[in-house]
């Protein structure tokens, strides 16, 4: 089996656009998390999230659509600026393109624009041409990439929600470990902050209303977390096989070696409370890279700041690395980046690359007193230093969707 | 990518289509050359596409074939289709039975978000300001604290194969993909591949697409995705995939054997073989395609030893496959002649 170099990044996120802005808030501890911008949310319980302030240099074509869906746009930049860095002009035979999102996006203006709220007025507006696409499928970021850098042999499109992301990647590795493709563009984008998105999970009770706290608002693992923050973006990898990565002459950033993919099959409305599914994902990641759990030296956690979900996490993290686990330094980055949802598997695979690559582990800064049950060897204060070879990464989707990644440090070494 | 087998067969079928509300009935409906009945859609009264038709589905209480779930209020119209097809494929196959949870793999598709504007119609009622425009502030004072949370469940897109999971017990690898022909047609290949490297025992893969939602047809009008003749409809198909070793040890049936599956860039055209006797159902197209093929062949009557499938989809991807007779434990399909060759269209 082949061994899978990562020979480009490109992210978008709160705290930073590009891989140098991303990764110096990371290790500061910098948030991105504030009052929401993007629309009148005055009256809303929630009124927080990670927002993408930057302006993004973007065609017109897909500006067009960013316009609509600000998600589009993450998704097309972050693709760009991977392919750049791994020198790629060109996608096709031999190629496969794989990202993950996880909603259409509504936009509910388009339903009032005649002063009611009329749907038959809005199928008139929309088949005259006096409005645009009356939805935009979870496609059209990979299409746009696409029409402007050629048509890889797949173009797949995942919506396994938060797991969407790693996923995505996951599929990338296997395919180029098994030889399968030569080029592999993969990763996630996303952004629920729209009135419908944030107002949905609001409902939901999963984010926190804790508004006063602003930038430290998301809490994963404290004792007084109370709900998640929603954020926004992109991370998008380009990865090939290590061997014809190193003969061009190419960069490697890294390597990934591991990939767990599994479901709780449980319930819709709550978490599997034994964390089986979380633990097996993990597991699976181990046995596919080929390592036992002493070989991992740092984790990024899902971390959501949720009550029961941090809390399963960390039992689950506990029982997989029995006797281990207090050694691993465990970063869990939404608390400054926000739960950038299908995105957010795919960006802290960035933020473990970027650990292996810097020889630092971000630190959690909103976390205070450790929650009962979220007993971990946290990062917390400042970054930590970092000599290890492996990193794992956890990605928990609503649904009870999973995925887990391993990356290594690449070592000069392919032989 | 092409992917070439000698080892993977179906061994469980389920489908709700426009020809019939499970696999035996469409298979039967196919065979006998019936077309979907079509009717207007209710809510596209008043406007320009009042005449349009969508295939229309038969009765269909997904309570009662669930075996009264609860869940059911969580549901979309699609999850409802794809969580039916997937329990009639599960329990033809016996998978529960058979095989370890973590043991069995998902791969479906989607289509697109059908639980969309009609579901928020009354929310956004209330979000309408003096002048007439929607308001974000009047939407989170009077809309939010109004609408029932359970919404989410039915719009977000991982749902529908979700729901799927949680009533079958499968908890192996998984992928969704949305929201064209392409899409699902690149879940059967991983289903395919999952069950012929050895990564699942068993993989349930298929798709649901409500295409015939009205905002749906509007969308697919609007983008000219319906040619002239066509019409949507929606539907779901899932089957059951395990290797030769595994059905020979103790599967109830053979379907076939799945013998090739390609999924490529296709030059543009659609063809679609499910079209004109069923409609449209996009993302659940390869799926119902699969399935059918496979029934036909197992048909104790059917005439062919061997069907080859191809589909193009509105992605620009096309989708082929070939599924084999196996009779008996053996493959006899081996020892026929290419002219017993026939698609899925001969074999009405």
């Amino acid at each position: 089996m082949k061994r899978v170099a990562i020979t480009g990044f490109g992210v978008v996120s709160p705290i930073g656009v590009g891989r140098t802005a991303f990764w110096d808030a990371l290790a500061a501890g910098q948030s991105g998390i504030g009052v929401i911008t993007r629309f009148d949310c005055s009256t809303f319980d929630v009124r927080l999230a990670g927002e993408v302030k930057e302006p993004l240099d973007l065609p017109e074509k897909v500006a067009r659509v960013a316009a609509d869906d600000p998600k589009v746009g993450f998704a097309y930049a972050a693709c760009v600026a991977a392919l750049a860095e791994a020198g790629i002009k060109r996608l096709g035979a031999g190629s496969l393109l794989h990202l993950g999102v996880s909603l259409e996006i509504f936009n509910l203006e388009k339903v009032v624009r005649t002063g009611k709220p009329d749907f038959k007025a809005m199928c008139e507006r929309c088949l005259s041409g006096e409005e645009g696409p009356l939805q935009i499928p979870l496609d059209t970021a990979a299409s746009l990439v696409c029409d402007s850098f050629g048509r890889p042999d797949r173009a797949l499109t995942n919506c396994s929600a938060c797991a969407a992301g790693a996923q995505a990647i996951g599929h990338g590795f296997r395919n180029i470990r098994a030889g399968l493709c030569e080029t592999a563009v993969c990763g996630g984008f996303d952004s629920m902050i729209n009135p419908l998105g944030v107002g949905g999970f609001q409902l939901l009770g999963a984010l926190t209303t804790d508004n006063a706290r602003g930038p430290t608002a998301c809490r994963p693992f404290d004792a007084a977390r109370n709900g998640t923050v929603l954020g926004e973006g992109a991370a998008v990898f380009v990865l090939e096989p290590l061997e014809k990565a190193v003969a061009e002459g190419k960069e490697i950033l890294g390597e990934v070696c591991g990939y767990g993919s599994t479901l709780d099959a449980y319930s819709l409305t709550a978490p599997d409370p034994d964390g089986d599914g979380a633990a097996r994902s993990m597991t699976a990641a181990l046995e596919d890279a080929g390592i036992g759990p002493d070989a991992v030296a740092h984790i990024n956690a899902h971390g959501t700041g949720t009550r029961l979900n941090d809390e399963i996490e960390a039992a689950a993290i506990r029982r997989v690395f029995a006797g281990v686990w207090e050694r691993i330094p465990v970063s869990a980055t939404k608390s400054v980046t926000g739960h950038m949802i299908a995105a957010a598997g795919a960006v802290e695979v960035g933020a473990c690359l970027l650990a292996l690559v810097r020889g630092a582990m971000p630190p959690n800064p909103s976390l205070e007193k450790v929650g009962q049950g979220c007993e971990l060897n946290h990062v917390t204060g400042e970054a930590a230093p970092f000599d290890g070879e492996y990193a794992l990464t956890n990605s928990f989707g609503f649904g009870g969707q999973n995925a887990t990644l391993i990356l290594r440090k690449y070592n000069g070494r392919h032989g | 990518m092409a992917i070439e087998s000698a080892d993977v067969v179906v061994t469980g079928i389920g489908m709700v289509t426009s020809l019939g509300a499970t696999a035996t009935a469409t298979c039967e409906a196919w065979r006998t050359g019936c077309v979907a009945r079509r009717a207007t859609l209710e809510e596209l009264a008043g406007t320009s596409l009042e005449r349009a038709e969508a295939a229309a589905l038969p009765e269909l209480d997904a309570a009662e074939r669930l075996g009264g779930r609860r869940m059911i209020k969580y549901m979309s119209e699609a999850a409802a289709l794809g969580c039916v097809a997937a329990h009639e494929a599960c329990e033809d196959a016996r998978v529960r039975e058979r095989f370890r949870p973590e043991r069995v793999g998902l791969f479906a598709g989607v289509g697109l978000a059908a639980a969309s504007v009609n579901d928020l119609l009354p929310m956004i009622r209330e979000s309408v300001d003096e002048d007439g425009r929607f308001s974000c502030r009047l939407f989170g004072q009077r809309s939010l604290p109004a609408t029932n949370p359970l919404l989410s469940f039915k719009i977000l897109a991982n749902m529908p194969p979700c729901i799927v999971s949680m009533i079958e017990g499968i908890k192996g690898p998984n992928f969704i993909f949305s929201p064209w022909e392409g899409q699902t047609a690149a879940a059967l290949l991983e289903a395919w591949r999952a069950v012929a490297t050895g990564e699942v025992d068993c993989a349930l893969a298929g798709a649901t697409d409500n295409a015939a939602h009205p905002v749906t047809v509007v969308y697919l009008k609007q983008m000219g995705l319906l040619a002239d003749g066509e019409y949507p409809s929606a539907g779901a198909a899932y089957v059951v995939m395990e290797s030769a070793a595994t059905a020979r040890r103790d599967a109830p049936r053979v379907y076939a054997r799945i013998a090739a599956m390609d999924v490529r860039p296709s030059d543009g055209t659609t063809h679609n073989p499910l079209a004109v006797r069923m409609g449209r159902s996009f993302a659940a197209a390869p799926a119902i395609l699969l399935a059918l093929a496979c029934g036909l062949l197992h048909a104790p009557d059917g005439l062919q030893s061997r069907l080859p499938v191809r589909l193009c989809g509105a992605d620009g991807r096309e989708f082929r496959a070939e599924v084999k007779r196996v009779s008996d434990g053996s493959d006899r399909s081996d020892q026929s002649d290419e002219s017993d060759r026939s698609d899925i269209e001969g074999a009405a």
